[in-house]
């Protein structure tokens, strides 16, 4: 009945041909492209490892990395943290629990853009009102222009709110699975409502947790948006993260040897990110086959 | 649900409250502030009570008379990619739910593998290879690199829905002969109009939205409002709020309400296309 015909093969080619000809030959021309010195205008000529030498030479560089990392863990397990509380909370009794989910969900629809308007215009140095309520309660400003921490504190914050729906939605329709009579057994048994968290509702929710960690993980990589338009990596290059660095030294210096080699770089850390969950897959998928 | 009591209950709302507060309270600021006076925009403490102008509006409509062609940009690149996304994974979400073969599930896994790379990445690659077509600037560019970055997530979602779909009901129209094409025209795609939705969100929503290809692929005909946006904030010779606030109110109105009004599909969406694959 379900006979596989050349038919079939041509309907999956859209999706295949796009794939192919826009991400995956792209990517693997830049592992050529890293190898050059490509400029405008002028055709690519073979260096070898230079740009990664320059780029592993270059303090700028390593201060990505580290900013990179740090923004990243604190965005990933600050939503996980946040989330795993709201689901949880969410979960319980909630009034008018439809209208409260549409509005934790407001950020989703929300541009970086305009998520960087909204929280510059309440740090903007002396007159945002964030400012205002911190000098009133005697605290100093947060000087996110000026600062490199303040900056990186700033961006993870934008971060945390423009991403936390989703890390919401995941952990709360996870939390909302764990069967009922489970937990009910549980308070029967005398656990008390942490217990009942600990040993009953974590462990079941335990893979939606790990999927959730590592979309985001692989998601906050790629971050970019947040830091260019809040600081454009400045002061003096102070916050950049790897997407930043890329960006500049592709578009801004014309050197796409550089940024080639880069992107090689970032492509390389998300795919040891996503690598248990591919084999996962792979095994799975190919079992099934 | 069971009511809990009154501590309980004070607890739980003002955690509620706290929470509403964070995500709704600064877009809240955005819309309240387009419609205050220029002057009264920083006054300190914070206005909530004032005059409801439009002004802003009319200064954005005679500083920035590009944006609303901009906005039909986004329109333009958002339904696109979209129609585009939704008919490319609905054909092959059908074969994926429906066969089995080795190259399917290589090309199944491919598909997934792919999603993980980065978007910006093939920005260095691409930047050179469309100039030299001629396409940059084009919606052409943007609609196709915003589909590709969303049909894995949605082929998924698609499939997922397609799987719930009984065989039986296809089976007899295979009896009579029916081409492929028709039993996907005529059968599934009206059941999975749901999946569709759901499908359809997620690269809807990401395409309005949109910054880093449109800041890389677009100068003047096909830039998008979240471009603008990000020029009005980016004015060296001070920021004019008040001219921000009504640009980003009228990028954020419609597709704010747009997922509110979706919500059970994005939730639906998500735990099928992200947490089951």
């Amino acid at each position: 009945m379900y006979r596989l015909r050349l038919t079939h093969y041509l309907m999956i080619a859209p999706v295949q041909l796009m794939l192919i000809g826009v991400i995956f030959i792209p990517a693997l021309y830049l592992i050529w492209l890293s190898l050059t010195d490509y400029t405008y205008g002028v055709d690519p000529n073979f260096v070898g490892l230079d740009n990664y030498i320059f780029i592993f030479t270059d303090p700028v560089f390593w201060r990505s990395v580290v900013n990179t990392l740090i923004v990243v863990n604190a965005v990933v397990f600050g939503e996980l943290v946040i989330g795993l509380g709201l689901a949880v909370l969410m979960a319980g009794w909630v009034p008018g629990k439809r209208i409260v989910i549409s509005m934790l969900l407001m950020p989703y629809a929300i541009t970086e853009v305009t998520a960087v308007v909204m929280w510059r215009f309440m740090l903007e140095p002396d007159v945002g009102m964030i400012q205002w309520a911190l000098t009133n309660i005697g605290m100093s400003e947060i000087s996110w222009a000026i600062n490199r921490w303040d900056a990186l504190f700033v961006i993870s914050l934008l971060s945390i709110w423009l991403s936390l729906p989703f890390t919401f939605l995941i952990l709360y329709s996870a939390v909302t699975t764990v069967p009922k009579d489970l937990s009910e057994a549980a308070v029967v048994d005398g656990a008390n409502r942490f217990q009942n968290f600990l040993y009953v509702t974590l462990p079941t929710i335990t893979p939606a947790i790990l999927v959730a960690l590592m979309f985001r993980y692989i998601f906050a990589l790629r971050l970019f948006s947040e830091v260019w338009l809040l600081t454009e990596g400045g002061p003096a290059r102070l916050t950049e993260v790897l997407a930043v660095y890329l960006y500049r030294h592709g578009f801004r210096y014309q050197e796409f040897g550089v940024a080639a080699a880069a992107g090689w770089i970032l492509t390389i850390l998300s795919l040891i990110t996503a690598s248990y969950y591919l084999y996962q897959l792979y095994k799975r998928m190919f079992r099934d086959a | 649900m069971r009511k809990p009591g009154p501590v309980e209950r004070t607890i739980r709302l003002a955690l509620i409250a706290l929470a509403v507060l964070w995500s709704g309270f600064p877009v809240f600021l955005v819309v309240l502030s387009s419609f205050k006076p220029p002057r009264e925009i920083f006054a300190v403490p914070p206005a909530f009570i004032f005059t409801p102008t439009l002004q802003n509006y009319a200064s954005l409509w005679e500083e920035w008379p590009s944006f609303f062609g901009n906005l039909l940009n986004s329109l333009i690149v958002t339904l696109g990619a979209t129609i585009l996304t939704i008919v490319v994974s609905t054909l092959a979400a059908y074969v994926y739910s429906r066969y089995r073969s080795k190259l399917l599930t290589v090309s199944a896994f491919f598909m997934l593998f792919v999603r993980m790379i980065p978007p910006i990445i093939v920005t260095v690659p691409l930047f050179p290879a469309i100039n030299m077509m001629n396409l940059n600037d084009t919606h052409f560019v943007l609609i196709v690199l915003y589909a590709t970055f969303f049909v894995s997530l949605s082929t998924w979602i698609l499939k997922a829905f397609i799987d719930a779909i009984p065989r039986e009901i296809e089976e007899a129209a295979i009896m009579d002969g029916a081409k492929t094409f028709d039993i996907v025209w005529r059968v599934i795609l009206p059941l999975s109009v749901h999946g569709i939705v759901a499908a359809s969100i997620f690269v809807f929503v990401f395409s309005w939205n949109e910054f880093i290809f449109a800041l890389i692929f677009t100068t003047r005909n096909a830039k998008t409002a979240p471009l603008v946006i990000s020029e009005i904030l980016g004015t060296v010779e001070g920021v004019d709020w008040g001219i921000l606030f009504a640009a980003a109110s009228i990028q954020l109105i419609p597709i704010v309400v747009f997922v509110i009004v979706v919500q059970r599909y994005v939730i639906a969406g998500l735990t099928s296309g992200a947490v089951k694959s």
